[in-house]
């Protein structure tokens, strides 16, 4: 399972949750799998996707869902401290954790190695934590998050480095993901 | 009433009511106000740049936001400011304790603070500097015209503000 393929099955599950995704090919990727009004494809900012969602959840009814990777998680591990502080029900952090820094060359990441991003959260006090490494369990666990009632969310799903053809950048500006995406909130 | 006292009021007449800080020993009891307010939003984050996706989410979900900060966190925030905030023009406010200011007791805060006014044009963010209370009307006027035309807006308080 690469990235490409968690994403297929995220979406099928959620509705018309909001999404703030992660920069570079996740958000490519996502685009053509199902575009819509109510992702916030974050075209720059590397590892600020947790935190935008965290605002947006601090500050908002309803369920909000980050896409993000395990690099430009790593770039930005203080989120977690927050996250763990303030730990909002409605916010789930889905972290596909493919070992590399895909969108640059398929450098390995630190997750290739000794980091484990699901122990830093758990240190962190995050509270709902798992780690999904079959196709077949994202539907049911990314389910069980946006039900959740009891603190904020992270699900790991480790997946395979790599992509299919024909990804590209998203013909979209800033302004317009921005004020598609607030019309829906 | 404390300078302190008078700033936060001043953003709270502004309209802001997304408060986010990271510690400053000049910002110590402005920071305790927004804390103590329950009629706003507020949280400690980790570092300025975090605070920018944090202030961009609670801006689309509908807040007025602000940071206290030190100057020298403009320093790792600045790809964030273009690529996040200035580039899906979303606006925010900066309210900076001024190290390296007339008064600056430690000697390496100078570089970072004398850069503060080269850096910030070079965000595209609108700089005042506010060495007195009696200008914090240009703090209300600045704080309104950022969040009416989606432009960013930063005050910077240099030590006499404080006195």
């Amino acid at each position: 399972m690469r990235r490409y393929e968690a994403l297929e099955e995220i979406m099928q599950v959620i509705g018309d949750t909001p999404v703030v995704c992660n920069i570079g090919h996740p958000s490519q990727e996502l685009y053509i799998i199902d575009d819509r009004p109510e992702n916030f494809y974050m075209l720059g900012s590397m590892g600020l996707a947790l935190p935008i969602g965290l605002g947006l959840a601090m500050n908002s009814d309803r369920k909000i869902l980050v896409i993000d990777g395990d690099a430009a998680m790593t770039m930005n591990m203080g989120a977690f401290a927050t996250v763990g502080a303030i730990s909002p029900s409605n916010l789930v952090h889905v972290l596909i954790d493919n070992q590399a820094n895909g969108s640059t060359g398929f450098q390995p990441s630190f997750t290739a190695g000794r980091l484990r991003l699901e122990e830093v959260a758990k240190a962190c006090g995050i509270p709902n934590i798992r780690v999904v490494t079959r196709q077949e369990d994202i539907a049911g666990t990314i389910a069980e998050a946006l039900a959740g009632t009891d603190g904020a969310w992270l699900v790991v799903i480790k997946t395979e480095a790599g992509m299919p053809d024909g990804v590209e950048p998203i013909p979209l500006s800033g302004v317009e993901v921005k004020d598609r995406f607030v019309a829906r909130l | 009433m404390s300078p302190s006292e008078q700033l936060y009021d001043t953003l709270k007449s502004a309209g802001v009511d997304f408060v986010i800080s990271v510690p400053c020993k000049l910002l110590s009891e402005i920071i305790d106000l927004a804390a103590a307010d329950k009629s706003i939003t507020y949280t400690p984050v980790t570092r300025e740049e975090e605070g920018m996706g944090i202030m961009a989410g609670a801006y689309m979900a509908g807040k007025k936001p602000a940071i206290l900060m030190q100057n020298s966190g403009l320093g790792n925030s600045i790809n964030a400011i273009h690529s996040l905030l200035n580039y899906c023009e979303i606006p925010v406010v900066f309210i900076c304790s001024h190290r390296g200011s007339e008064g600056e007791p430690v000697e390496a805060q100078h570089r970072m603070g004398d850069a503060m006014r080269p850096l910030l044009e070079a965000s595209g963010v609108r700089c005042f500097e506010i060495d007195s209370p009696d200008k914090l009307d240009q703090v209300k006027s600045g704080v309104e015209q950022a969040y009416a035309d989606k432009t960013s807006a930063s005050f910077l308080f240099p030590f006499s503000f404080w006195e």
